[in-house]
């Protein structure tokens, strides 16, 4: 596998995990927020501001929610935006076009074309729902694609390594603003048994609810929901479920190289099995702290694997 | 499917100065048009239209478009026009066109190593050696090195029309890059998807092949010492136009396509970066042209070649498909002397024509030109693409006046032929949703190997969308054709 392909599968993986990301949780966010419960704290701009937030977009003077909606959304001058995201995923594919199967080529392409022709006027007035579950159906059939229509070899690992590195760090980010969120609620002085809503809606920015529902039977609290998201090895969206699978797809690239002579694997199991060790109460009164050396250690693997792997 | 009252092929204006594919002078489908024009009667506008559309949204899909840039604008990425009406050639007809195009190719392929070896062809004055020596398409890097197998040009793209007389005529011999390929395969696929029935009828030959004969083709000019050979293909980059056609490629052959930016050479060997190290190169088929394959040798600012590839080329170590310095036979000024090169080396007359070719640096063709621009077309000889070509009937005074300044200018340059009247072929044309005749040509493929030859049964039909434009190029406006060799 030449290292510029490797390099655009893998920016292709990150860019495609990371628009859907965005999606769910502008959906789940908005939406969940048309009738909260605590409708003071619920005021349009908590929600936007919320989104702003998730999205690293930190620059807005004046929040409105037409702005914010176009700067997540369709602003192709934000490089962090959904449009933005999924044109970056298309020039990552069309670079790697002939290393992967014409069936997943077309399907990002479709992708690709369905965004940038999605009426602007439409997305910003009554659409934002269509436009949100577009994105997410697209990325199920390009993942679908992806399992289905390549061989499963280093360059298909190197999509999915990606994938699950974008993931890990999407997690943290997302628990990160809803702590922030229920922070705020908390300093507003809400009564915490009205916060099983917040935490609900944590579990749906990660499409996660059902999953907890089945897994605990109990309605989501602090507790269930952190040491699920962080912990579950099952639920395929949590912090321990994606650095699983960086193990894995990190074993496939490298070829069983020995893990003396191959730090990134080293540090990959370490922080593996860190997570697979570790129990809730041991970290319950530094959540932040856990989550921000997680994401650290995250990044420092991405950028050791970009330089041995994808540089060229 | 409805019985439409009139047939979507009956409003069909018949132009008789042009040469029809089509329909006779009585405005019958010919014999093996007889078939499909009965078919197409039976579509309605609207199932036509529809089946139309759809063949657009899957090449939009497909991604087999061009980008459009603007200026503070996201990029208007528009589809190759393609024209549902397939072109066909009877079996006959394309068994003289396929000898015709072998018997040219191979005996360029002797011209090339004689030029660029012992020099017979200069030395018995058959072509003039100074219309060579001063072509900049004549690299002196390739003197006295022999490809692999003697091959130069692997792939040659031979641009055909049919004049007035039904005859076929060269237009030029495209041996450096020609593209063109995978439209034939896209539109054949397109074809077969929308309008499947219509394969019933006609047996035609198939183009699925291509891609695993030129990877064959490309494996018997593997270097000597090699053994099974890496083979690549070489592209600019994805911003390059023809770059679907890359990617196609290297697709289809199961083979890495490589920028330049990913090889390097080490001790005249080539190799590709990838995740676990360098990995030797054997064969090259390079789309990148001459001059920027190699900055140490050709243009120093090249970004897309690679430092040190002619070195390890001459040193045997790889192989470049084509070979560099294969320009110098497809200028338009050699063009004029193909048919002496084919008596020269085959001892064969030609079996097709070449136009009529006035060579503006012979002082009488100077004269006949300068005193007829009106009447000819005037080309320059080194470029492609349909760009620099004027036709005389379309200038003006002050424009034919601008044109023989040009070529007095520089008489090397240019070449005129009379304007030949390309033949027409049924189109459906989008804005009047009607069909009409539109000029057409054709460009066949024909691979070359050690021992061996391929011709691709079929080719690009390319179509002048315009009304009475007879530029087909893709860059000017046009648009393809799927084209059928019956069996």
């Amino acid at each position: 596998m030449l290292s510029r392909v490797a390099n655009n599968l893998y920016w292709m993986g990150r860019y495609i995990e990371r628009a859907d990301h965005l999606a769910r949780y502008s959906k789940a966010n908005y939406f969940s927020s048309l009738d909260a419960p605590i409708v003071k704290a619920y005021d349009r701009s908590f929600v936007l501001e919320s989104m702003l937030f998730m999205a690293g977009i930190f620059d807005m003077e004046e929040v409105n929610e037409r702005d914010v909606l176009f700067r997540i959304g369709m602003d192709t001058q934000n490089s962090n935006s959904i449009i933005s995201n999924i044109t970056l995923a298309r020039e990552n594919a069309r670079g790697a076009r002939n290393a992967i199967s014409t069936d997943l080529w077309e399907a990002i392409n479709t992708y690709y074309h369905l965004v940038n022709n999605y009426p602007q006027e439409i997305y910003l007035t009554t659409g934002l729902y269509d436009f949100n579950q577009m994105i997410l159906d697209q990325t199920s059939i390009v993942s679908s694609k992806i399992y289905g229509t390549l061989l499963h070899d280093g360059e298909w690992a190197m999509i999915l390594i990606g994938m699950h590195i974008e993931r890990a760090i999407q997690i943290i980010r997302i628990i990160n603003s809803k702590l922030n969120d229920i922070y705020k609620i908390e300093q507003a002085g809400h009564p915490i048994t009205e916060m099983s809503f917040e935490w609900t809606n944590l579990l749906r920015c990660l499409e996660s609810f059902d999953m907890n529902r089945k897994f605990y039977r109990t309605i989501p609290a602090r507790e269930q929901v952190l040491e699920f998201l962080m912990l579950n090895q099952n639920c395929p969206r949590s912090i321990s479920y994606s650095l699983k699978g960086i193990r894995r797809y990190e074993e496939k690239i490298s070829q069983n190289e020995s893990s003396e002579s191959n730090a990134i694997s080293f540090k990959i199991r370490k922080l593996y099995e860190q997570y697979r060790y570790l129990s809730f109460d041991e970290y319950k009164d530094d959540i932040y702290g856990l989550l921000n050396s997680t994401q650290a250690k995250i990044i420092e693997i991405a950028s050791e694997l970009e330089k041995k792997y994808l540089s060229f | 499917m409805r019985q439409p009252a009139n047939g979507i092929l009956d409003s069909y204006n018949l132009n008789s100065s042009h040469y029809d594919e089509v329909f006779n002078g009585s405005k019958e489908p010919k014999e093996h048009y007889n078939s499909i024009v009965e078919r197409f009667n039976q579509l309605s506008l609207s199932d036509f239209e529809r089946i139309n559309n759809e063949v657009k949204t899957a090449f939009f899909n497909q991604g087999i478009t061009f980008a459009v840039y603007a200026e503070d604008k996201k990029p208007d990425e528009r589809i190759f026009p393609f024209d549902l009406f397939p072109r066909i050639i009877p079996g006959q007809e394309w068994m003289q066109l396929e000898q015709g195009v072998i018997q040219r190719n191979k005996a360029i392929n002797l011209f090339l190593d004689d030029i660029y070896h012992k020099k017979l062809i200069l030395k018995d004055k058959v072509v003039p050696a100074d219309l060579i020596f001063s072509s900049k398409n004549y690299l002196k890097e390739m003197v006295d090195f022999t490809p692999e197998g003697g091959i130069y040009t692997h792939v040659s793209g031979t641009d055909l029309i049919k004049h007035t007389d039904g005859q076929y005529y060269i237009l030029e011999d495209n041996l450096r890059c020609p593209s063109g390929v995978s439209y034939v395969l896209s539109n054949r696929l397109a074809l077969k998807k929308s309008l499947f029935d219509l394969f019933d009828k006609l047996k035609t030959k198939t183009v699925y092949q291509y891609p695993e004969q030129l990877l064959e083709i490309l494996k018997t000019v593997k270097p000597k010492n090699s053994g099974i050979p890496n083979v690549v293909v070489v592209t600019p980059g994805m911003y390059n136009s023809a770059y679907f056609e890359h990617s196609f490629l290297a697709q289809k052959m199961g083979v890495p396509l490589v920028e330049g930016r990913d090889l390097f050479v080490d001790r005249d060997f080539v190799y590709m970066k990838t995740i676990h190290g360098p990995k030797s190169v054997d064969v090259i088929y390079r789309r990148v042209d001459d001059e920027f394959i190699d900055p140490l040798c050709f243009r120093k600012d090249s970004m897309l070649g690679v430092p040190g590839l002619m070195s390890a080329y001459r040193a045997g170590n790889v192989t470049l498909a084509n070979a560099p310095g294969t320009g110098v036979a497809d200028d338009k000024a050699v063009y004029h002397y193909v048919p002496d090169i084919i008596k020269y080396y085959l001892n064969e007359e030609p079996i097709l024509n070449n136009v009529q070719t006035y060579h503006c640096e012979k002082e009488a063709d100077m004269k006949y030109v300068l005193e007829n621009i009106g009447k000819l077309v005037v080309k320059p000889v080194d470029e492609s693409g349909g760009y620099g070509i004027t036709i005389g009937t379309t200038l003006t005074k002050d424009q034919i006046e601008e044109v023989k300044v040009r070529i007095k200018s520089n008489p090397r340059k240019y070449i005129a032929q009379p304007i030949m009247s390309l033949s027409v072929h049924a189109t459906f044309i989008e804005e009047t949703k009607e069909f009409e005749p539109r000029h057409i040509d054709l460009r066949t493929f024909c691979l070359m190997g050690k021992d061996t030859e391929y011709i691709l049964k079929g080719g690009l039909t390319r179509v002048a969308l315009k009304r009475g434009n007879l530029i087909v190029n893709s860059s000017q406006g046009g648009g393809s054709k799927d084209t059928w060799v019956l069996g």
